[in-house]
């Protein structure tokens, strides 16, 4: 008796459950252009995420250009005030120096066009 | 549509930023993710913005997908928040409005179907919460498992199951259906 009343429970339950499925079926939306819509803001954002970086630095450089050109004016003041024999010591000591910073800044490019390549 | 299926494009998404992939992925669900969305708002215009927003979600988001449930279940979870989050929004933004003494947007404006093409659905979803209304449409509309509407809606299956149990009991009382009409 008491398993009639579970199998009636369940029947009945399922009844339920499918009256509410056919209420709630609607047809599938067509696309209409909607994947098509969300590619291209995600395409756009791509394109903006890959061109921050080098137009970050071309700005940068452009803001930070004159105030650079009045510091290596300054450096080159201070320089012409140090003794002659201490500037020949110190490029004895660092025989290399501008080739080390053209490596440097080398790197530098090299890593962030792989970074770009990358993305 | 397999789940299989939806966990490789995934994968390639997530492994090499692969956007045709995630354009398969939008192609094969947008159509249960608008459906969700445009029977929460009643606003197709409204749910489409959504659906669109709730996609770039996803895209930002991809890497957080564990896999273990469905892609459909993790997406509807990203859409009901982007709805939530909306809803609170124009709730500010009505607020702001009555604080500077504007008058409220029209009404009638959230819903695109004229009063006297009102649905059957559109009748039922009027007597449920926002809570209820959302997981009676993953439950039957969408077919999320209850465990999946656990896991989209932050909540215990317990609950979720007695979501379901109020929202029948609503159902049948507001429009005196009697368990042998079902049949």
């Amino acid at each position: 008796m008491t398993s009639k009343i579970i199998n009636m429970a369940e029947i009945i339950k399922d009844a339920e459950d499918r009256f509410l499925e056919s209420v709630f079926r609607t047809d599938s939306v067509a696309d209409n252009g909607f994947s098509r819509m969300v590619m291209r803001r995600i395409r756009r954002r791509l394109w903006i995420k890959r061109l921050a970086m080098p137009i970050a630095v071309v700005v940068g450089a452009a803001v930070a250009f004159k105030p650079l050109v009045g510091l290596a004016a300054m450096l080159a003041g201070i320089l012409q005030l140090v003794p002659d024999d201490m500037l020949a010591s110190a490029s004895q000591a660092l025989p290399h120096l501008s080739t080390y910073i053209l490596g440097a800044m080398l790197l530098a490019a090299c890593m962030l066009g792989l970074r770009t390549i990358e993305e | 549509m397999t789940r299989s299926e939806d966990h490789q494009l995934v994968a390639r998404v997530v492994s090499g930023q692969d956007a045709h992939a995630f354009g398969e992925l939008v192609s094969r669900h947008q159509s249960q993710v608008r459906n969700f969305l445009r029977k929460l708002t009643g606003d197709f215009a409204l749910a489409d913005d959504l659906a669109q927003d709730a996609f770039m979600h996803a895209w930002d988001k991809l890497q957080t997908f564990s896999g273990r449930g469905s892609f459909i279940g993790w997406m509807l979870k990203i859409a009901y928040t982007t709805f939530l989050q909306s809803r609170r929004r124009s709730k500010r933004y009505a607020e702001i409005l009555q604080d500077v003494g504007q008058s409220m947007v029209d009404e009638s404006r959230h819903h695109s179907m004229p009063a006297d093409e009102v649905t059957d659905l559109e009748k039922l979803l009027a007597v449920l919460d926002e809570e209820e209304r959302a997981i009676m449409v993953m439950s039957y509309a969408c077919g999320l498992s209850h465990r999946e509407i656990s896991d989209a809606t932050s909540m215990p299956v317990g609950s979720v199951k007695s979501v379901i149990f109020r929202a029948k009991d609503k159902i049948r009382t507001n429009f005196d259906i009697k368990d042998h009409q079902y049949g």
